[in-house]
C-alpha cells in the first residue's frame, strides 16, 4: 500500500518527536573536548569517488601504500587463488572521447600490484583527464572488501585492473592544503556502496526504505543474495575468473531483499532523473517509474539542527540550472542522487523547509562562493560541486575538481567567518577504488573503504597526520556535539557495531584539532 | 547492440545503470541511467534512447541524434 504524504508527514514528525525526547549527549569519556563551541561556522565539502591511497596513498606520514605490507598488494581471483597478473581495463583505461586513448590492450599483463595513472614511465595520464568508471556498489564494496583483506577489488569490478590504480597527487592544491591543515588517514566511507547511499549516510545516517517494494514497479529491482546476506549470488553463467570478464549476479539491483535503498534511486521530487508523470505535479518525479524512491521520513542532521534552531544549508551547484533549463553534459552535469535531502518528505517542494535549506550553489559554485565572501554561510553547510567538478571517475576529472575545491578552501580562509570555521573536505566513497586498510568492522551497513579527509580550521594543528578512526557519521558527531542535537539513531546503532566488535570508537573529528 | 555491451558503455563514462528489466512485450530489455537516460534494447540489437540523459547515452553509444522534436 502506498503512503499518503500526510501519514509520512505524521511518521516524521513522531519520530523525530522520539528523538528529541532522547537525553542528550551526557558527558562521557571520549567526548569533545572542551572549547569545542569556540567552532561556531562548519562547512562541509563532499567530493566524489576517490579511495585514500587512490590520491593520498604516499603522502608523507600517512598510512599509505608504502606502508601496506606485499600480501596487502596483491589480488585475488574469483575462486580465491592470487592472480598471475591483472586484467586489463575492459573496454581501456581513459574515458570515451579522450585523445590519445588508453586502450584495453594497452593494459594487458599489468603485474598484480598497484599502479599509477600519471606515471610519466608508465600510462603517462595526466590529472586533467577523465578515465574508466569502476562499479561502486553496495554488496560488490563489501564482497571487494572481504572481511579486511581487500583482496577482491579486481575480482569482483565491472572494469579489470582499474581499481588497482592511482594517482600522484603531489602537486595539487588539496595536497598542499592537507599539508598546511590535517590530512585524515583513516577515516571511511559511512555506507558500503556508492554514491546514492552515502550521501544518505551523511545526513540521516540511515539506509532509505521502499516499503512494500516486492508489490510494485520496484519489485525486479530486489536483489539476490547469497547465504551471508552480504554478496550477491553469482549467476551460472558468470565468468569463473576475473580475467575473463566481468562477473553476473542473479540480480544485482538498487534494493536489499528487506527492501532498503542501497544503490541509485531517483529522487521523488525535482531535479530528479525520472520526469513528472503525464499530467502530474511538475515539481515530483513520477512515482509510478520503477526508479523513483518514495518520500523518505527518517529523521536528518537537518532536523535536527533545525529542531535546536541552529541554521543550515545544503547548496548545490547547479541546483537552480537544472531546474530552469534541464541538465547538460559535460557542464555542469548535475547529478540527481547526490542531493540527499531531496529524498525527504520533510523537505517537499512547497515547505517552508526545502526554501530555506535546500540552495542553489550557483554554476560553479558561484552563489556559495559570494555567500563564503559576504560572511553570510549559515552555522552549518554542505556543499556539493556539480558534477564535472567532483572527481568522479568516468565524467570528470580530478584536476578540476581538485583545484575547484581548493579555490573554495582559499575563499573561506578570507572569509570574515574564518577565525571560528571548521571546514571538512571528504569524499563520498571510494568509486569502487581498491585502498589497502581494512574498514572497522561497524554494522550492516558499514563503514566502507577508507577514503581521504582534510580537517581545516584556524584550530587545526597544522601540518598534522590525524590516525584516529572516523567514517562519514564522524561529521554528524561533531556537528551534533558542537549544537547539542538529538542523536540520529544511525550513529548509536554504528557505534554500539563497533564497540561490540572491540573496535576503537569512531572520533568526531576533534582529534585534529587544537582548542585549546 | 548487446544489452551487456550498452551497459558496459554507458557506465564506463560514469553513468550508473539503475534498473535493468525484461520489456512487457518480452522481446528485448529496458535499461534506466542514473543521468535519467532509458534505454529500450531489443533482442534483436536494436536501441532506442529516450528520457532526460537522452542525448549523453546517445553518443556514448554512437548512435545516431534523435530527429528534432522526436
Amino acid at each position: 500500500m502506498k503512503r499518503s504524504s500526510g501519514l509520512a508527514l505524521f511518521s516524521s514528525t513522531l519520530a523525530l518527536c522520539t528523538a528529541a525526547s532522547a537525553p542528550a549527549f551526557a558527558a562521557q569519556p571520549g567526548d569533545p573536548p572542551d572549547g569545542i563551541a569556540k567552532i561556531e561556522t562548519v562547512v562541509v565539502i563532499f567530493a566524489e569517488n576517490r579511495a585514500f591511497d587512490n590520491l593520498y596513498g604516499h603522502f608523507p606520514g600517512a598510512e599509505g601504500i608504502d606502508k601496506a605490507s606485499k600480501e596487502s598488494l596483491e589480488q585475488r581471483d574469483r575462486d580465491g587463488s592470487v592472480l598471475s597478473e591483472l586484467p586489463p581495463v575492459w573496454d581501456g583505461l581513459t574515458a570515451k572521447g579522450v585523445t590519445p586513448p588508453v586502450t584495453q590492450a594497452m593494459t594487458e599483463h599489468l603485474p598484480n600490484e598497484p599502479f599509477t595513472v600519471n606515471d610519466a614511465k608508465g600510462f603517462n595520464v595526466p590529472l586533467s583527464v577523465a578515465t574508466h568508471d569502476l562499479w561502486h556498489r553496495y554488496y560488490q564494496n563489501q564482497m571487494q572488501i572481504n572481511g579486511g583483506k581487500n583482496d577482491m577489488f579486481v575480482a569482483w569490478a565491472d572494469s579489470g585492473a582499474m581499481p588497482m590504480s592511482n594517482w600522484d597527487a603531489s602537486k595539487t592544491d588539496m595536497w598542499a592544503v592537507a599539508q598546511k591543515y590535517v590530512l585524515a588517514d583513516h577515516f571511511f566511507m559511512g555506507g558500503f556502496g556508492g554514491s546514492f547511499f552515502n550521501h544518505q549516510w551523511l545526513v540521516c545516517a540511515c539506509a532509505p526504505y521502499y516499503p512494500d517494494a516486492d508489490k510494485n514497479p520496484a519489485k525486479p529491482s530486489i536483489s539476490v543474495t547469497d547465504d551471508s546476506g552480504t554478496a550477491l549470488k553469482i549467476a551460472d553463467n558468470s565468468p569463473k575468473s576475473a580475467r575473463d570478464g566481468i562477473p553476473k549476479f542473479v540480480s544485482d539491483g538498487n534494493l536489499t531483499p528487506d527492501f532498503y535503498a542501497v544503490n541509485t534511486m531517483q529522487p521523488p521530487y525535482q531535479p530528479s532523473g525520472n520526469d513528472p508523470a503525464p499530467g502530474g505535479d511538475p515539481r515530483m518525479a513520477d512515482p509510478a517509474k520503477p526508479t523513483t524512491l518514495p518520500p523518505q521520513t527518517e529523521p536528518t542532521i537537518g532536523d535536527m539542527l533545525s529542531l535546536k534552531h541552529v541554521s543550515w544549508a545544503w547548496y548545490s551547484g547547479a541546483w537552480q540550472y537544472s531546474l530552469d533549463h534541464g541538465n547538460h553534459t559535460p557542464t555542469p552535469n548535475f547529478q540527481y542522487h547526490h542531493q540527499p535531502f531531496n529524498y525527504y518528505a520533510n523537505y517537499a517542494p512547497g515547505t517552508e523547509a526545502r526554501r530555506e535549506h535546500l540552495r542553489d550553489a550557483g554554476l560553479g559554485g558561484v552563489s556559495f562562493i559570494q555567500a563564503i565572501d559576504d560572511g553570510a554561510l549559515p552555522q552549518v553547510s554542505f556543499y556539493k560541486p556539480q558534477g564535472n567538478l567532483n572527481e568522479h571517475s568516468g565524467y570528470a576529472d580530478i584536476q578540476a575538481g581538485d583545484r575547484h575545491i581548493a579555490d573554495v578552501v582559499a575563499h573561506l580562509e578570507k572569509s570574515p567567518q574564518w577565525p571560528h570555521m571548521l571546514v571538512v573536505v571528504t569524499y563520498d566513497e571510494n568509486g569502487g577504488i581498491w585502498d589497502h586498510v581494512a574498514p572497522p568492522k561497524g554494522d550492516r551497513w558499514g563503514p566502507g573503504t577508507r577514503i581521504p579527509a582534510i580537517i581545516i580550521s584556524p584550530f587545526a594543528k597544522h601540518g598534522y597526520v590525524d590516525h584516529t578512526p572516523y567514517d562519514t557519521t564522524s561529521i554528524l558527531r561533531l556537528i551534533t556535539e558542537r549544537f547539542e542535537l538529538p542523536v540520529l539513531h544511525g550513529i548509536v546503532v554504528r557505534d554500539k557495531a563497533v564497540a561490540a566488535h572491540g573496535e576503537p570508537p569512531l572520533g568526531d573529528l576533534t582529534g585534529g584539532l587544537d582548542l585549546n | 547492440m548487446d544489452v551487456d555491451r550498452i551497459v558496459a558503455l554507458v557506465t564506463a563514462d560514469g553513468i550508473e545503470l539503475t534498473d535493468r528489466r525484461r520489456s512487457a512485450k518480452g522481446d528485448g530489455w529496458s535499461l534506466s541511467f542514473s543521468n535519467g537516460a532509458t534505454v529500450e534494447v531489443s533482442d534483436d540489437g536494436s536501441a532506442r534512447v529516450s528520457g532526460k540523459g537522452a542525448k549523453a547515452v546517445t553518443r556514448l553509444l554512437d548512435l545516431p541524434a534523435a530527429p528534432r522534436g522526436a
